[in-house]
């Protein structure tokens, strides 16, 4: 079963959405409330002023969430790192992604984000679990622009994919393959712009946005986390689809360090 | 976890106790879980940090002005002993990673009395480091004010006391109410002190060795090649190495602390020795024993200039400041977890722990360490502060080793070290009497403010918590 890891500020207001919650009802859910300390205050001490009142909180929301659809259940956690404590938690309960939430009231229409190098089969999959068989319309969303910059530099002739071709056709691929799933599915191209620009401009009419997790960039660590700036541009709740594909540490400085493997294991995953 | 913690104080409040599981990553207790964030990293940025501003900065021209170049002796008993405290810090740490570190260690081996008397002790002891940093601070503040042309006359010694006063009143305003992560900062500082005194000390040994010479003042006075000063200087300067103790009141929260806490402590222990080693012996190898005395706590500017000009001193008095305020406010930290641990388990009154809603800081806990703190920094007294918080410290690292055979002893089903100190009960024999030893050694006032803090602390356990049952409790 699919499983969304819905990350809540428990003690600061957070809360979930109706929308985001109805959407959710096709998965199975764990609330993961956790409650950020500032470095003077020890967890534990935390823990034994507020854990009742954020269990209560916690309970009530998983309770929706079953009243939603999915099977629910919660953690809590008490950190200084909000990141490190989402990361474990999604590990630990082997979740596919994990949702930023945002406002949204019925899900009409998502967007699906394919841009740069995510792992296109596990999205697509997770759409199809998450859609089911409602009446929720999906558009596959990639921005080329800025990349084929990037990669024209490369040697894509020799190995004769055409670096701009290839994401575009396995875009269609999937949104065929969408459609064989009786889903309402679209494409969108942008060509212009940085991806991350045109991706908010092709939010309007939709109501929530899904992408895939990118490693952690010089970019991120300036700007924030990619799908935090999207949700926060994009005001709807944001999935992020967690990367499996590098579980090994090693495998993962090769495949960016390194153009030409980065082709090889691209077209590793067509098959 | 046999022997339940029981028994009620005077406000009827009762230890708090439960079953946790502890992995390398989080403590898991019944509905929630902590975090573990502090990594390798993180420990040594405390544990350094909070040693290098008294060691590097405040002591050695008083150090080296009591006694000359053996003063480096002092330095490495100090470093010695601490060494030995790490071992069994480090053994009942990776068996019982809980923040509130030694006090822990010594109520579960103990009992109540001696859990009381070190847990307040503690408190206070880290009440009494924080105020000789922040005299530290106001030394340092000083000479940067003279720098830029401000020249304080007669009354230097009340400014530094106002220094210290209002910095103290400042950190403890900023721990409350600054909900922003510092502990970044706290790694960038500590990198930028260590980097820096990494060429300073270099080129301090070249120009020792000869590579290089710069003019040294002419002097007269032999240094002090005698057991008993050496060992009285050590019982001065051990303030200097109180830092590594707070690595434990964080053990809580760091990751994988079976093998990052013992790597904090007795590395950070070396580094700092090491590196005060240097100091001292640089800083009497250019000035001999009445130079330094003169220069007093912030000699090591007079180093500074004599090395590398206005330059080097500037580098001084500028990792000077940033040094006592990086320990000062370790220490303002520290305190507010030794007084959340003693009042989780009923020895304080149960709202000393309370978390402010607004901020989320236990408001509290950091005034009843920011306040004393103002209080005894006012004194400007360092070389009481100083050996106070020293006596203090001692007293619990002695009992430690105490604990420790206590537990081994009884051997409890729970106590399974990862990291078990070698050598049998020789070593906490050893380590003991040179922690109780080393105290004989101190002026003779401060062994009698120390014992009055520690009958106060008991007395508080008589009055307060007497039907406090902690003993072999998890």
């Amino acid at each position: 079963m699919t499983r969304v890891l819905v990350p809540v500020a428990v003690l600061e207001g957070g809360s979930v959405s109706p929308g985001l919650m109805s959407l959710l009802g096709t998965v199975d859910v764990t609330v993961l409330g956790y409650h950020v300390l500032p470095e003077q205050t020890p967890p534990d001490q935390a823990r034994l002023q507020f854990e009742e009142r954020a269990t209560s909180a916690l309970e009530d929301l998983s309770q929706e969430f079953r009243t939603a659809g999915g099977a629910a259940d919660h953690r809590l956690v008490f950190t200084h790192d909000r990141e490190q404590t989402i990361d474990r938690v999604a590990g630990e309960v082997d979740a596919d992604a994990f949702a930023v939430p945002g406002t949204t009231g019925d899900v009409d229409r998502i967007l699906v984000s394919l841009s740069g190098d995510v792992d296109v089969d596990r999205i697509r999959s997770f759409v199809e679990a998450l859609v089911g068989d409602r009446a929720i319309g999906v558009t596959l969303f990639l921005a080329t622009g800025g990349q084929i910059s990037d990669d024209a530099a490369g040697d894509a002739d020799t190995i004769g994919t055409g670096d701009d071709g290839a994401p575009a056709a396995q875009l269609e691929a999937t949104a065929d393959r969408l459609r064989e799933a009786g889903i309402d599915a679209e494409t969108t191209v942008a060509t212009e712009g940085s991806p991350f620009d045109s991706l908010i401009d092709a939010v309007p009419g939709h109501d929530a946005v899904v992408m895939g997790e990118r490693a952690p960039s010089f970019r991120s660590f300036v700007f924030g986390d990619e799908s935090e700036r999207v949700a926060a541009a994009s005001v709807g709740p944001v999935l992020v689809v967690r990367d499996r594909r590098d579980t090994d540490p090693d495998d993962a400085v090769e495949r960016t360090g390194d153009p030409d493997d980065a082709d090889g294991t691209a077209e590793g995953d067509d098959e | 976890m046999t022997d339940e913690p029981s028994g009620r104080n005077l406000d009827g409040d009762a230890p708090v106790a439960e079953t946790v599981v502890e992995t390398g990553e989080a403590t898991i207790t019944e509905d929630a879980e902590l975090e573990r964030t502090i990594g390798l990293t993180g420990g040594l940025a405390i544990g350094i940090g909070t040693m290098i501003g008294a060691g590097i900065f405040v002591f050695p021209g008083l150090a080296g002005g009591e006694i000359g170049t053996a003063a480096t002796a002092s330095f490495a008993v100090g470093g010695v002993i601490a060494l030995l405290v790490a071992l069994p810090t480090s053994e009942l740490a990776t068996a019982m990673p809980r923040s509130g570190g030694s006090y822990y260690f010594i109520s579960w081996g103990l009992g109540t009395l001696a859990g009381t008397v070190i847990g307040l002790s503690l408190w206070l002891g880290l009440v009494f480091a924080t105020a000789f940093y922040l005299v530290g601070l106001g030394y340092y503040a000083l000479d940067a004010l003279a720098q830029v042309g401000i020249a304080v006359g007669a009354s230097s010694g009340a400014i530094v006391s106002a220094i210290a006063v209002v910095a103290g009143v400042a950190f403890t305003v900023l721990n409350v109410t600054g909900t922003e992560n510092a502990a970044k900062l706290q790694n960038g500082i500590v990198a930028l002190l260590l980097s820096m005194l990494v060429a300073f000390l270099g080129f301090g040994l070249l120009e020792a060795f000869g590579v290089v010479a710069v003019d040294t003042p002419p002097g007269q006075s032999e240094s002090v090649w005698e057991a008993v000063p050496i060992l009285s200087v050590a019982a001065l300067v051990f303030t200097s190495y109180l830092g590594f103790a707070q690595v434990a009141t964080v053990a809580g929260e760091m990751k994988d602390p079976g093998r990052n806490l013992p790597l904090a402590m007795v590395g950070s222990v070396l580094i700092v020795t090491v590196l005060y080693v240097l100091t001292i012996f640089i800083a009497t190898n250019i000035f001999t024993r009445d130079a330094l005395l003169t220069a007093g706590e912030t000699a090591m500017v007079e180093v500074g200039q004599a090395l590398l000009g206005p330059a080097g001193a500037l580098v001084i008095i500028v990792g000077g400041l940033l040094a006592t305020m990086s320990s000062a406010n370790a220490s303002i930290l520290s305190t507010s977890r030794a007084i959340y641990g003693v009042s989780k388990d009923a020895l304080l009154p149960r709202w000393a722990s309370r978390i402010n809603l607004r901020y989320g800081t236990p408001h509290v806990a950091l005034g009843m360490a920011g306040g004393p703190v103002v209080v005894l920094a006012a004194t400007g007294q360092v070389q009481l502060l100083a050996e106070v918080a020293s006596f203090l410290h001692l007293i619990m690292y002695g009992l430690m080793w105490v604990a420790l055979v206590a537990i081994r002893r009884d051997r409890p089903d729970w106590y399974d070290p990862d990291f078990v100190v070698p050598g049998g009960p020789v070593i906490p024999v050893v380590g003991a009497l040179a922690s109780f030893g080393l105290i004989a050694f101190m002026n003779r006032l401060s062994i009698l403010v120390g014992i009055a803090v520690i009958a106060v602390t008991a007395g508080w356990y008589f009055y307060y918590a007497r039907d406090v049952e902690l003993k072999g409790a998890l």
